[in-house]
């Protein structure tokens, strides 16, 4: 009798996620789909199937190397993105071991300076930091594209927080036996993070990915833009009118971030996620 | 020993450069242009002391009906967005939570996918499905409803498109809050006949009251920063009621080519951010000191 009637509630509630999940596909959907339609279809039609299954958006954005290039832009995003995530990796985990292990002077300071940091909103820093840039003659190059994503405390905060809770005995055995400090960190401290350290990256590469202010304001030729920049100028630009090409170029938008999302969400959903919670 | 703090300041060192060049200097130069007569084409053309942050609030300065009307706007997505991005978010995660073990990493993910989505692919696909000649929605329904073009559809469609894009998030942080309840308290529960609203009264909500606070401190910030879903699917329209505070502080350094009062737009924004930050934090605080008040006054 109970079993029974947990079979119903089991079944209700997977019913209701069902819907749900739908209603959250229906924008993916509708983008794939409206892809392989013709320009009339695609603006007449009140289904997501196409009728007629077309390539002729993908053939005409590919052979619009001027409007939109983009093998172009998902190389320069490749670019962005590796560099940018591998950067603030290293240069966040070695700050949050020298603050969480080694005897750094004025530690606690430090900090203090870290967790204020945080709190102040980022538009604070977008515009000086664009108009700097563009005094250095930076613009349109890969440099402010990249490098401004390694100030970012919170990365720090992220792995101190993990490092402090794990125990350290491992790494005073390695000591003991006279392994130098670089070796106990990589050898080490960064196998046994290894969960923050996925975390940290996948947040790092979705906010660089998406991040549309900063790279439309450091970036103005069509050759250097960022995927997430480039469907802007598109969405902007003539191409609109036409929402079948329009979600052609969309899908080489949110694939590449879409798969690697599928291949890494597992390693996010876990503990370490609470930054700042503390 | 000296050797170890050698070796730290070393490891730090690099976090140490990146700080400074590009979050101190960018956040003191840009202390600094707020108070000096600053374009993107002249540079700085000396000292005005504190004009540029009168300008934001004189009603004879153009800049100032501008931010004031920005700001409003803001705030309104900020008091749209919020509950709706935490309730929604709070509800998904029980959702996933009371699901069969084999199918919550299936459902978590499709709910959390969205995230994944940049803001301009967002906005992309948005424009097309609302869109009020050709658009998806529109070739559904019976009657025609020009969303982009006018209010409250306007706004009703950002807040749906941010929904769709960011909930997912949150519901994360919500489950993972879940996951780290004491599952002997909905056992003790349970063996007392407690049914479900109950346990979420007395179990659930206080268990995850921390989280809450973060969760919705991340969204009113992220609220505050509307930016892309409103430059690029409603263009700020219609006339101006969707224009962010962001947009009008691009506008003014870009198109205005006014880098001063740019600056002092977005420190009067960044203050306004804090203080809202503060205030719910604040708040949170309060009501969990209530609470146990009256919790300890209960016999």
């Amino acid at each position: 009798m109970k079993s029974h009637k947990k079979k119903l509630r089991n079944m209700v509630i997977v019913i209701i996620a069902s819907i749900i999940a739908y209603l959250f596909l229906i924008p993916l959907l509708y983008m794939i789909f409206t892809s392989f339609k013709s320009l009339s279809e695609s603006i007449s039609s009140s289904e997501l199937l196409p009728n007629l299954w077309t390539l002729e958006n993908y053939f005409s954005i590919f052979a619009d190397t001027t409007t939109s290039p983009i093998i172009r832009w998902l190389l320069n995003t490749a670019i962005v993105t590796g560099v940018g995530t591998l950067l603030v990796v290293i240069v966040d985990s070695l700050a949050a071991y020298a603050l969480a292990r080694l005897q750094l002077p004025g530690k606690r300071k430090i900090l203090l300076i870290i967790v204020w940091v945080m709190t102040i909103p980022g538009i604070v820093t977008v515009f000086p930091s664009f108009y700097l840039f563009k005094n250095l003659n930076m613009i349109n190059t890969f440099i402010p594209l990249v490098v401004p994503y390694t100030a970012n405390a919170m990365g720090v905060y992220l792995i101190y927080n993990f490092l402090i809770d794990f125990p350290k005995s491992l790494e005073e055995a390695a000591m003991v036996d006279g392994a130098s400090l670089f070796r106990i960190y990589r050898e080490i401290v960064i196998p046994c993070i290894k969960p923050v350290i996925l975390t940290l990256a996948f947040i790092t590469f979705l906010s660089i990915y998406n991040d549309y202010l900063w790279p439309s304001l450091v970036v103005s030729i069509n050759q250097m833009k960022t995927m997430t920049v480039g469907i802007a100028s598109l969405v902007l630009g003539s191409n609109f009118v036409n929402p079948g090409l329009m979600m052609a170029s969309t899908v080489f938008a949110v694939l590449p971030a879409l798969i690697l999302f599928l291949l890494l969400n597992k390693y996010i959903v876990r503990e370490d996620i609470h930054v700042g919670i503390k | 020993m000296k050797k170890e703090k050698r070796f730290s300041i070393l490891f730090f060192m690099p976090f140490m450069v990146c700080f400074i060049l590009f979050w101190l200097i960018p956040f003191v130069y840009g202390c600094y242009m707020s108070v000096n007569k600053v374009s993107l084409t002249k540079g700085n053309v000396g000292f005005v002391g504190l004009s540029n942050y009168l300008a934001l609030f004189n009603e004879a300065s153009m800049y100032a009906s501008e931010f004031i009307e920005a700001l409003k706007n803001t705030v309104l997505f900020v008091i749209i967005s919020v509950p709706l991005l935490v309730i929604t978010a709070f509800i998904l995660a029980l959702i996933i939570d009371n699901l069969p073990d084999k199918l919550k990493g299936f459902f978590r993910t499709i709910y959390f996918m969205s995230y994944a989505v940049s803001v301009t692919a967002v906005s992309a696909i948005f424009l097309w499905l609302f869109n009020g000649n050709g658009g998806f929605i529109n070739n559904i329904i019976a009657k025609p409803i020009s969303w982009l073009e006018s209010q409250p559809y306007a706004w009703i469609v950002l807040a749906i498109v941010t929904l769709w894009w960011t909930v997912g998030y949150n519901m994360i942080l919500f489950i993972n809050g879940l996951n780290s309840i004491d599952g002997a308290l909905y056992e003790a529960a349970s063996v007392d006949g407690a049914n479900f609203l109950t346990r979420l009264r007395y179990i659930t909500l206080p268990g995850l009251k921390n989280v809450m606070t973060y969760v919705t401190l991340m969204s009113i910030i992220s609220s505050f920063n509307l930016y892309g879903q409103s430059s690029l699917i409603t263009k700020g329209g219609p006339s101006q009621s969707t224009r962010s505070l962001i947009m009008v502080i691009y506008d003014t350094i870009l198109q205005k080519n006014n880098l001063g009062v740019g600056s002092a737009m977005s420190i009067v924004m960044g203050i306004i951010v804090m203080a809202f930050a503060l205030c719910q934090q604040y708040l949170a605080k309060e009501k969990k000191d209530l609470m146990e008040v009256n919790g300890s006054e209960k016999p």
